[in-house]
């Protein structure tokens, strides 16, 4: 079995299980931080599928400017969310 | 329940991806072997016994975004130069960024902090610079050098801005600099074509078959891939100070804004 293969069925995983806590997490400053982790997964995805320019776009991207973009926000509205 | 539906669904979703993709090969041919299409850009990126084709660039991906297919990149930096002027629209009137008493994170933070920034800073000028050798580019150096800004208001407070020097008009007239260089490397086939009456074609990089113009390859023996580095440095430019703008003026408190923002009401 190809050791790639086996990676990148580990790491998906992972950004599922995080994924499903972000969609389900209603503090939504912990909801960010979820998805932060799931988009920090995808990047090591891209890497292992060969593409390493979108690794280096992706990795400030999600780790930095889109979090941040997010967390500006919930501080310009409601922290938790409502039904 | 709530989440019951979630995991079922986000499951139901992956597995039909999963089938789709492998089985059912919805995406095509998934294979280890280079297809006939890159097989072609991996030939022509760099190839210097194929001058009327080649991009001169042994990164191949910055040979297509830039070269084989620069139009299209030239216009994805038009989008992005849109969406800070809609973001400067909006926040018309607010000219001074900073204000309020606010000190940022703790001492600990603050020192490693300033310790990442040169870092920052010094990987995302290689990764422009490099852009036409190795993975990377302008747009991705750019996305690493707006990190910094993030850190600057996060870390040290939106007053930080003003102490390092960076204001919105500032990092506008930076801004502005990259597209106008965009242009002028755009231009530059045209120019000299109207006035030498040679052939030559808007954003040509290196010789074609009916054109002798071309950018330097070369200079002093280093390769620079003729358009490629000035595109990638001007991009960085463009998109890093793009991002600057943006990140300061969202960082802004409420109070602050509310004013400017609501001094210009519709008909009053």
């Amino acid at each position: 079995m190809d050791v790639t293969l086996l990676l990148l069925a580990l790491f998906s995983t992972v950004g599922l299980v995080f994924t499903y806590l972000a969609v389900t997490e209603r503090d939504l400053v912990r909801a960010v931080v979820y998805s932060a982790v799931q988009s920090s997964v995808y990047a090591v995805l891209l890497y292992l599928l060969r593409a390493p320019d979108i690794v280096l776009v992706y990795i400030p991207v999600s780790v930095g400017l889109y979090p941040a973009t997010l967390l500006f926000l919930i501080g310009k509205t409601e922290r938790v969310d409502g039904e | 329940m709530r989440r019951v539906i979630v995991a079922v669904s986000i499951a139901a979703f992956t597995a039909l991806l999963a089938y789709a993709t492998t089985v059912a090969g919805a995406l095509g041919y998934l294979g280890l072997e280079t297809r006939a299409l890159a097989r072609m850009f991996l030939a022509l990126a760099y190839n210097p016994n194929l001058r009327e084709l080649t991009a001169m660039s042994p990164a191949a991906v910055a040979a297509i975004v830039w070269d084989f297919r620069g139009v299209d990149t030239l216009y994805e930096t038009v989008v992005f130069y849109m969406a800070i002027i809609s973001a400067l629209a909006i926040y018309r009137g607010v000219h001074k960024v900073g204000g309020g008493g606010s000190v940022g994170l703790s001492l600990i933070v603050r020192v490693v902090t300033k310790l990442l920034i040169p870092m920052n800073i010094a990987i995302a000028v290689s990764i422009a610079v490099h852009g036409h050798l190795t993975p990377g580019g302008g747009f991705q150096a750019g996305a690493t050098l707006a990190v910094v800004s993030v850190l600057l208001a996060v870390v040290y407070s939106v007053n930080s801005f003003s102490r390092v020097g960076v204001e919105v008009s500032k990092a506008v007239a930076l801004q502005s600099t990259g597209l106008i260089a965009i242009a002028a490397v755009v231009f530059t086939p045209l120019i000299y074509g109207v006035l030498t009456g040679a052939q030559a074609y808007l954003m040509q990089n290196y010789v074609k078959v009916d054109s002798g113009f071309h950018f330097p390859a070369e200079v002093l023996g280093q390769l620079i891939s003729g358009t490629l580095i000035w595109l990638n440095i001007a991009e960085f430019l463009a998109v890093s100070f793009g991002f600057f703008t943006v990140f300061m003026l969202l960082s802004l408190r409420e109070e602050v804004v509310k004013q400017p923002l609501l001094g210009e009401g519709h008909g009053s």
